[in-house]
């Protein structure tokens, strides 16, 4: 069961995700429990390549072919529980996306690729993303979370106007919102009240982690997460 | 206005038309990643970084990236994202457009006017420099900002801007009416302040705040002609949009220059810093050849440290920046992204890393400063952009192993807080006088302190005023010290 296991861990942090979800559905065949194999197998690919992007060693396309191999694993595995288990398990869905006039994505294609690799459900809009958008994916997806990044000051009233629009049409106590990105600082998420902020793509996977499993919707003030501070 | 160039611009937009087609996704993650590593292989340049000499002093080793800079061109060509195809080029578009291009830029008109010449490494003739690079400041503050930016004509050339927060007090929102208003607002305002500084003639490049085509549509009849400039940033890695296309047919509309923009991202789909250097070669081949940009602005930034002052973006653009200098006449605006802010010697210091590079490695032109790495309001004074003018036009000459060595003690007093705590320093209102255009004591003490430290350690700040100066200040000090 080890040998297995480890195989999915190195396939996932390689980005192979027709290898990677051959190998699962194998395991899973074979009897081993799901969660065993996510939590074992996948989660742990994820780690390798976390830990090696932090360490210079690994960059952004490995990031993302890692949190699509991780995706379609989820997506298999929780195919195999029950309801109740598989909705405990999630860990969370995010619809991200880059705010309207905005075509730097780098930044954030960083975090939906980190998010995913931690286990996310990422529903990425791209660049130059209409207000509206934001709200049609977060009710399409049954989202938890919608993140706008901007790298851009010419953008940045756009996250106001996105947080403004869910208010207006009745969804605030839907999805936590949170924003962030270069010109981003935590007294402008504060200032329009947004629930959360992070400053690296790294404290944004710790902020998401954070709004769902400690708040609620507009109710606990702004959760600012920058580790380097 | 139809021309050559024209003709090839149209050519390559037909491509992005019947181009191969391919995935954005695939493109990003798969056929740049795989590529660029493939060709680092093939040439043996991978782990050539060099972190203990952040200069790259090897002429060998930037001819092989140029080499291999030069595959990678021809073996990908630009992305066109509305089109999801790619734009090709053949080795004999390169060439042509090699042979064609032109001998220099001439910028602005009159008393003011500037000749932008191709730069060898370690070449004499100085570079220029166009300030700010944006920066976001209040409206009350623009004109006499500029006015003091541009006060001084052997530090800064060419007007690029800050940006502006509000226009009649209403915020800017991207891709608006909004936007539309504001560029021809901008423009107004650079004139203004231009005249009031006394460099009318100085040249223009495009709206500072614009970042759709309405920006620039909106600003460019404006500073129509004479030697300015319309700028268009493609996205990374190796891609255009129809916007770049818009501001493009813009500018060649107002008989602007075109500056075209292409960045490569270490730890982006480029990969590690030799994949970054590799990628933003294939830029400066290929943005004059199918966007037919003037001159290109193209630079290699670091993500996780949010700038291009750490050893390996120092690395990267000056090992880039010489593959081109070296082997081609094409004419390159480098991009220094500093984190420390105005008034701390965090900027100074990372300006001076990074401008000395660019300057040895043969950039042709800066455009400078970005304190804070653009983050606050008000966070731009003058005395950046002069500070940014004394190091670029006096490095003119030195040669990369002086400027090493030089990197090498002045980094290690700033890059333990790059990306971590850079320091984020002081608004104008409180370290410069923008009534009486000088900076207040705090600001001036640390200036001339920076400044002489770095006299110390080598480098030739007096030298944009002159010989004589330079021998006379040099005296001076000599005889403060004894």
């Amino acid at each position: 069961m080890e040998d297995i296991l480890k195989q999915i861990s190195e396939l996932v942090a390689e980005g192979e995700s027709e290898e990677a979800v051959e190998l699962v559905e194998k395991a899973l065949d074979s009897g081993i429990a799901p969660l065993t194999v996510l939590n074992e197998g996948a989660s742990k690919g994820m780690d390798i390549v976390s830990e090696a992007y932090s360490a210079g060693e690994a960059f952004l396309p490995e990031l993302v072919l890692a949190g699509d191999a991780m995706s379609e694993i989820i997506d298999i595995i929780f195919s195999r529980m029950d309801a109740e288990a598989a909705a405990e398990s999630k860990v969370g869905t995010i619809v991200i996306g880059q705010a309207k006039g905005d075509v730097h994505d780098i930044g954030k294609n960083i975090c939906s690729a980190l998010l995913a690799v931690n286990g996310f459900e990422v529903h990425d809009l791209g660049i130059d993303v209409p207000v509206k958008d934001f709200l049609e994916a977060a009710k399409k997806y049954n989202a938890d979370i919608v993140i706008v990044s901007t790298l851009l000051t010419t953008s940045l009233p756009y996250l106001s106007d996105t947080l403004q629009y869910i208010k207006d049409t009745g969804h605030r106590d839907d999805w936590y919102y949170a924003v962030g990105g270069g010109p981003v600082t935590p007294e402008f998420a504060e200032k329009i009240g947004a629930d959360g902020w992070s400053r690296t793509a790294f404290d944004c996977v710790q902020m998401c982690k954070k709004l769902v499993s400690e708040c609620k919707p507009g109710q606990n003030g702004t959760i600012l997460v920058d580790t380097e501070a | 206005m139809y021309n050559y160039k024209v003709e090839r611009l149209l050519n390559n937009l037909d491509k992005a038309y019947k181009g191969p087609v391919i995935p954005m996704k695939e493109w990003d993650t798969k056929i740049i990643p795989k590529t660029i590593k493939g060709i680092l292989k093939k040439y043996n340049l991978n782990k050539t970084l060099d972190l203990d000499n952040p200069i790259n002093c090897d002429d060998e080793l930037a001819d092989t990236f140029f080499k291999a800079g030069w595959e990678l061109a021809l073996e990908l060509g630009l992305y066109c994202e509305d089109t999801e195809r790619v734009i090709k080029v053949t080795e004999d578009e390169i060439l042509e457009c090699m042979r064609d291009y032109q001998e220099c830029n001439i910028l602005g008109e009159g008393q003011d006017q500037v000749i932008m010449k191709p730069r060898k490494p370690e070449d004499p003739y100085p570079p220029l420099l166009a300030a700010s690079l944006g920066i976001v400041c209040s409206e009350e503050n623009y004109l006499p900002l500029v006015q003091g930016i541009v006060k001084y004509n052997k530090l800064v050339d060419v007007l690029h801007g800050p940006t502006l927060a509000t226009v009649f007090g209403r915020e800017i929102r991207s891709g608006t009416p909004y936007e539309t208003l504001m560029g021809n607002y901008e423009s107004e305002l650079k004139k203004e302040a231009l005249w009031r500084a006394g460099r009318p003639g100085m040249p223009c490049t495009g709206v500072a705040g614009a970042v759709t085509e309405y920006g620039h549509m909106g600003g460019a009849p404006a500073v129509a002609g004479r030697g300015n400039v319309t700028m268009s940033l493609c996205p990374v890695e190796l891609k255009c949009t129809f916007s770049n296309f818009h501001r493009i047919i813009q500018g060649l509309n107002y008989g602007h220059k075109l500056r075209i923009g292409g960045f490569s991202y270490i730890g982006g789909y480029a990969g590690p810093p030799e994949g970054a250097a590799l990628a933003c070669i294939a830029n400066d081949l290929l943005i004059p050849t199918i966007l037919q940009s003037d001159y290109t602005s193209s630079y290699v930034y670091d993500i996780q440290l949010f700038g291009n002052c750490g050893r390996k973006a120092v690395w990267a653009n000056s090992v880039s920046c010489q593959a081109v200098s070296r082997n081609t006449g094409f004419m390159r605006n480098k991009i220094v992204n500093e984190t420390g802010g105005p008034c701390t010697e965090m900027f100074m210091y990372e300006a001076a890393v990074g401008l000395m590079n660019h300057c040895v490695s043969g950039a042709s032109k800066t455009t400078q400063p970005r304190s804070a790495g653009g983050r606050y309001t008000d966070y731009i004074t003058p005395m950046e952009a002069w500070w940014c003018g004394d190091v670029f036009k006096s490095c003119a000459g030195m040669t990369r192993k002086q400027a090493n060595e030089i990197a090498k003690k002045i980094l290690p007093k700033y890059e333990a807080k790059l990306g971590v705590a850079p320091d984020k320093g002081l608004p104008v209102q409180e370290c410069f006088d923008l009534k009486n255009q000088v900076p207040f004591e705090n600001y001036r003490e640390l200036y001339t302190r920076v400044r002489n430290e770095l006299i110390d350690i080598g480098m030739p700040l007096d030298k944009c005023y002159g010989d004589w100066y330079m021998e006379k200040m040099q005296a001076r000090r000599q005889y403060s010290v004894k």
